[in-house]
């Protein structure tokens, strides 16, 4: 397996603040990342050191380059949408698609005019003349017809509706998507793209709190329904994080032998926001 | 990289209409005064521009009538001249605070061109694109004038064939105009690398975070050395009648007209009374660029290395 972002010991500090806190992670080719973590956590800090928008101390190498001092030759490679990556208001498609085509070695116009016919932006239009989707789906056409190894998509479908959010991700994986690119996302709305990453993190305080592939998860974390005795005999056993639903006791469980709890109530895979917060309320505690 | 500052200018056009909309407009308004005079003094007899007269008159030289249009060409020019000062200097201050304002940098920071290019690019459509889209204006409204004019003495029953076209220096004068305009930035260049610098420095308001310390840096001085060197030399500077490309009183005399009246057997050229290599050789301006180019390095420095969210 290639290596595409490799961090090691990555800090980045704000005056006293540690936005992101040593941090060690890679991200493999072909990979769909899925970086999670509330608001103030260190995700944008994170992405913009891997986007060499921002320095930062440890090692950090993004495509074998220092995304910091190598920003060019790595934006040839990489793509990024970020909510605050806005589109300029004034531009018309086609004169956006015209720059990009004389900036952008990888930019194929054939076939950004191709997923753009499938959408109802209008080439004479100005982005400010277009819908929040329009522009999405503008944007995403763009960086889906740039040859790039590294997609990073930050809160990507914010305040979009749920009709264009849903569409966002089947062409994500549809067009973009081919096994050899790698997409690095982070999104509030964790359940839309459960099923489309192959790998997650979760990240609080600076901090990884879980790094770890999508197919391994089940067996390291399973959550149990359980309530009266069983649910005091399930406690021995260490839950990282205990909720109340409907008067029964939902308890999570990392790395526990699955036997020990089988007989103790319903077992099931965590979703991975309530495994989120599990990690997150677990670590508090 | 050149194609990419091609890019990079073209996309400053798409952006900054004012780049062509200001000539366009200036050359809308001359017309139209241009106009408005022929009217008024084809309705009353009186020519508000006496060097109208001249032109029809055919008892005068030929050097004269030739110097009478140069001078009304030059006259339209001049307020090109005034309207590509404020565009340049407007077009600076906002070339690197509004990608910041709408959100927008970041989406051009996500292609792979570099701060330097861009930085570079905005500097270049304020030295080459504002004074050649200025020249198409002047040329266009000089052209409209003489036809005008042609118009009129036509209807005057004068020949406008001999006396207008076949008199006026055209290429003459277009080739001294847009020498001149091109050297207007190239002076001014101090002045823009500090707005560009401001432009991409300031939060917000970059015209007063532009403008303040010019006004203020040389009240200081006054107030702690009792002397006004910065003041004079900022002066200096904005003003366009001191750039060393000419010697504005020899230009005057050029065509005052006993002068004229002594020069009957000479034509005059404006190209001539231009000195581009002493303006391009003197220390001035070399310094000025020298000064634009530290401003230009934190400007770029400011939009490489600032966080901007």
């Amino acid at each position: 397996m290639t290596s595409l972002v490799t961090a090691s010991n990555v800090s980045k500090s704000f005056g006293d603040i540690r936005a992101v806190d040593n941090v060690s992670f890679q991200i493999e080719k072909g990979k769909i990342m899925g970086l999670f973590g509330p608001n103030g956590a260190g995700k944008t800090t994170l992405l913009k050191a891997v986007l060499g928008l921002t320095d930062c101390e440890g090692q950090l190498s993004v495509l074998g380059l220092d995304p910091f001092k190598q920003r060019k030759e790595l934006m040839q490679n990489i793509c990024f949408i970020a909510d605050v990556a806005v589109l300029p208001r004034w531009i018309k498609v086609s004169q956006l698609l015209e720059f990009i085509e004389s900036t952008h070695p990888n930019f194929s116009r054939a076939r950004a005019d191709e997923l753009l016919s499938r959408t109802k932006v209008r080439k004479d239009a100005k982005v400010r003349e277009l819908s929040k989707g329009m522009v999405t789906q503008l944007h995403l056409s763009i960086i889906t017809a740039i040859d790039a190894r590294l997609l990073v998509l930050d809160e990507p479908t914010l305040g979009l509706d749920i009709i264009f959010r849903k569409e966002f991700y089947a062409n994500l994986l549809n067009d973009y998507f081919d096994g050899e690119r790698t997409i690095l996302i982070t999104t509030h709305q964790a359940e839309e793209i459960e099923n489309l990453m192959t790998d997650i993190m979760f990240i609080n305080d600076g901090r990884i709190l879980l790094d770890s592939s999508m197919e391994t998860l089940p067996d390291e974390y399973v959550e149990l329904t359980t309530s009266g005795e069983d649910a005091d005999r399930a406690r021995q056993l260490g839950p990282i994080y205990e909720r109340d639903v409907f008067g029964k006791k939902v308890m999570t469980f990392e790395g526990v032998d699955k036997e020990k709890i089988a007989g103790l109530g319903e077992l099931h895979t965590p979703s991975v926001t309530d495994l989120f917060v599990a990690k997150v309320k677990g670590a508090a505690a | 990289m050149i194609a990419h500052q091609f890019a990079l200018i073209k996309r400053e056009i798409w952006e900054h209409r004012s780049v062509w909309i200001t000539p366009a407009a200036v050359a809308s308004v001359v017309t139209f005064v241009a106009i408005a005079v022929v009217v008024m003094v084809a309705a009353f007899g009186e020519a508000f521009h006496p060097e109208i007269e001249k032109i029809a008159d055919a008892t005068i030289p030929d050097v004269m009538r030739r110097a009478a249009l140069a001078i009304i060409l030059l006259v339209n020019t001049s307020v090109f001249v005034m309207a590509m000062w404020f565009l340049t200097i407007f077009y600076c201050l906002d070339a690197l605070y509004t990608e910041r304002k709408d959100k927008s940098i970041l989406f051009w920071r996500s292609l792979p061109i570099t701060d330097a290019e861009t930085v570079v690019s905005k500097l270049l459509t304020a030295v080459f694109a504002i004074p050649v889209a200025t020249m198409a204006a002047v040329i266009v409204s000089h052209l409209l004038n003489l036809i005008i004019m042609s118009v009129w003495l036509g209807t005057e029953g004068v020949n406008p064939f001999r006396f207008i076209w076949g008199a006026v220096p055209l290429f003459d004068t277009w080739a001294a105009v847009f020498v001149f305009l091109l050297a207007i930035p190239i002076w001014l260049a101090p002045l823009l690398g500090w707005f560009l610098f401001i432009s991409a420095w300031a939060k917000r308001g970059p015209f007063l975070r532009a403008v303040l310390p010019i006004a203020i840096l040389p009240i200081l001085e006054y107030i702690l050395f009792k002397s006004w060197n910065l003041g004079l030399a900022i002066i200096n500077r904005l003003a366009i009648e001191t750039m060393p490309i000419y010697d504005i009183n020899e230009l005057a005399s050029g065509f005052d007209e006993d002068h004229l009246h002594s020069l009957l057997e000479q034509d005059i050229s404006l190209v001539s009374l231009l000195d581009v290599s002493g303006f391009l050789t003197s220390v001035e301006v070399w310094a000025g660029l020298l000064v634009c180019g530290l401003f230009l390095t934190a400007a770029i420095y400011v939009r490489r290395y600032r966080d901007e969210s």
